[in-house]
């Protein structure tokens, strides 16, 4: 059953992402990004991993993805009224380019994949989902070892914060 | 480190401070504030201190790198004249705190002992130079510049992220000296081979901090960004994000892959000799002043890689070196050319062609004097620091026994000379030109900040071992 699951899940998430790439419509690619996400958090739950399937959910699912749904309505309201067209529909230029890096990244991270060993990682280090979650440790451990990083990860917020509230501030033109 | 935490609180106060109606009294916090936290970062000096879990480490090598940083970063602060205070667009008080708060990412970079203290500061200082580089909000250029440098940025620090996953699936630790270990056990086990995975997590790591240093074929963004974005900033960026990208990859590179060096030392040698090519020939082509100092930027990432790459035990001291004397020289030019550019402005737009430069030693000696001395500075003439930190780069180079470093040292002498020829012509601009640039008044600080750096180049040329010895 589980393998079924696994399949069916890599198949969804494959298929929107393609659909992504292919769609000349930004508001489709955006709906289909929405199953790409939700695909993802799906294997990050069937590999054990709870936590970030929870904050996939939240993060993307629920922010990213509704801010890109909101960016995509506000700014196409008419369309483009001096050419008639719909700015919805996108065009891809420089297809070549995009597609030899991505090739190229993706061919480095699949022969890395294939040829690795992963003995180094032992098997009794996953426990069932049913009897063990990660959340408590990770909760642990970004309030005693982590810390840092997670109190500095605040500089970098502020520091954005700033920047955008300075951006999209409105100025005199 | 308790720089660190200096630097953040006074970003905050330097955002309430903007809440003051009087705008003059930022520019003087946020230079004592530095000075603080410059203070702050002595107190590190001849200790080795772990801080919280081993997250950073300080050592003399960091808080002189920090020095450096913190260093840059008044000067660069300095010749912001308040952002021009008189102009009702611009912000300062955010200027100043994200200026602030980069110095912080900044200092992150050359203090991590973990590689998510490298990832969060990178992002910290790279979220605050696209903010930066987009300031000029009714700039087309600026806001052309920001968002190539946005995009391309994450894209770089998506990819230096992948590498450092792939290196954790390799060696089981984000702690740099934890990575060395587990390194050091693959290799045992696989009998001198290193895994696919390690392989492709160093290279990728590689590329994501290469790509911040704007090196050779990752040097793409860097013009247009640098050109794009308001000089103050380009400043910044060409100083304080050079310093602290290529402390964190020397770093790394040094602590956590020294046993590991034919895996990153091969394609270094490449990158090395392309970006000194690339981005000397390129700079001679240049019309515009400012876009020469961009491609000049890229051609010192390769000359500070040099020394990286030659792996000695002077290696410190070098890249310490040649650092300042890089930092100290690009600040100069941009202060001059600031000025410059905006006396020469045609139709509200700022002249940063040379042709903005004829004829300045007329009427403005100071300004075209210190032009000329960091101009020689960056070309590497003797007597002034420039000239010092080529030299103990390339007898880093000349002292590594492979015979390698004799064919990149050919190079590098070679594209030096290129370089003598494109950084004369602001010089033969000011001074035999013709052409009249009306006489400049300049602010005391600005002018002190002037004699200053201009001093410090000529001393470090002639007393290299006044801080040789220290670093």
């Amino acid at each position: 059953m589980i393998p079924f699951v696994f399949i069916a899940f890599i198949v969804l998430t494959v298929i929107s992402a393609c659909v992504v790439l292919w769609s000349n419509n930004v508001l489709y690619a955006a709906f289909s990004l929405l199953l790409t996400f939700f695909g993802i958090a799906a294997l990050y739950v069937l590999v054990g991993a709870d936590f970030i399937a929870i904050t996939q959910l939240l993060v993307y699912v629920g922010g990213i993805l509704v801010l890109l749904l909101f960016g995509v309505m506000l700014t196409n309201q008419n369309g483009n009224k001096e050419n008639g067209k719909n700015d919805i529909i996108g065009t891809n230029t420089n297809r070549l380019i995009g597609f030899a890096v991505a090739f190229g990244l993706f061919a480095l991270l699949f022969f890395t994949f294939a040829k690795a060993n992963f003995v180094n990682i032992q098997s009794n280090l996953f426990e069932s989902i049913e009897t063990f979650s990660t959340t408590q440790n990770i909760g642990v451990l970004l309030m005693t070892d982590f810390v840092l990083p997670f109190e500095v990860s605040g500089v970098l917020l502020m520091a954005t914060l700033i920047g955008a509230a300075y951006l999209s501030s409105k100025t005199k033109v | 480190m308790n720089a660190i935490i200096a630097l953040s609180l006074f970003g905050i106060s330097n955002l309430f401070l903007g809440f003051l109606n009087n705008r003059k009294i930022l520019l003087p916090a946020t230079l004592v504030f530095i000075l603080i936290a410059l203070g702050l970062n002595f107190a590190d000096w001849n200790h080795e201190y772990y801080w919280f879990n081993n997250m950073l480490k300080t050592n003399n090598l960091s808080v002189n790198f920090v020095t450096i940083i913190l260093l840059s970063t008044f000067l660069v602060v300095a010749i912001s004249r308040s952002f021009g205070d008189d102009d009702e667009h611009s912000h300062p008080a955010e200027y100043y705190a994200i200026l602030l708060f980069s110095a912080v990412g900044a200092i992150m970079m050359v203090t991590f002992e973990n590689l998510i203290m490298l990832f969060v500061g990178l992002e910290i200082l790279s979220v605050s130079m696209y903010v930066l580089t987009g300031s000029d909000k009714r700039s087309l250029r600026s806001n052309e510049a920001a968002l190539k440098y946005f995009l391309m940025g994450s894209f770089a620090t998506g990819i230096l992220l992948f590498g450092v996953a792939l290196v954790y699936g390799a060696t089981s630790s984000f702690d740099i000296h934890g990575i060395a270990q587990g390194v050091a056990k693959a290799k045992e086990q696989m009998g001198g081979a290193y895994g696919p995975l390690l392989y492709s997590g160093v290279i990728l790591i590689m590329v994501g901090l290469l790509f911040k240093i704007s090196a050779a074929p990752f040097h793409f963004w860097t013009p247009d960004v640098y050109d794009g974005a308001p000089s103050i900033f380009t400043a910044f960026m060409s100083t304080v994000v050079k310093t602290a990208g290529v402390a964190a990859t020397y770093r790394i590179l040094s602590i956590s892959f020294p046993s590991v060096y034919g895996l990153w030392g091969n394609p270094l040698v490449y990158i090395v000799c392309a970006t000194l090519i690339i981005g000397n020939i390129t700079a001679v082509y240049q019309q515009s002043f400012k876009r020469m100092l961009a491609y000049s930027s890229i051609s010192h990432a390769g000359y500070l890689l040099i020394t990286v790459l030659a792996k000695r035990p002077e290696t410190n001291s070098s890249l310490l070196f040649y650092s300042l004397a890089y930092a100290i020289a690009t600040i100069t030019a941009f202060a001059v050319l600031m000025v410059v550019s905006e006396a020469q402005a045609k139709n509200g737009k700022a002249d940063e062609s040379f042709e903005a430069l004829n004829g300045l030693a007329n009427n403005n000696p100071l300004l075209a004097f210190s032009l000329t001395i960091s101009m020689l500075s960056l070309a590497g003439i003797p007597l002034t620091a420039g000239f010092f930190g080529k030299f103990f780069v390339f007898s880093d180079a000349f002292s590594n026994p492979s015979s390698l470093f004799k064919w990149i040292l050919v190079i590098a002498i070679l594209m030096s000379t290129v370089g003598i020829y494109y950084y004369f012509k602001p010089i033969i601009a000011a001074y035999m030109k013709k052409g009249e640039v009306a006489k400049i008044e300049l602010s005391p600080l600005y002018k002190f900040i002037l004699i200053l750096t201009t001093t410090l180049t000529i001393l470090l040329g002639l007393a290299p071992d006044l801080v040789k010895n220290i670093f």
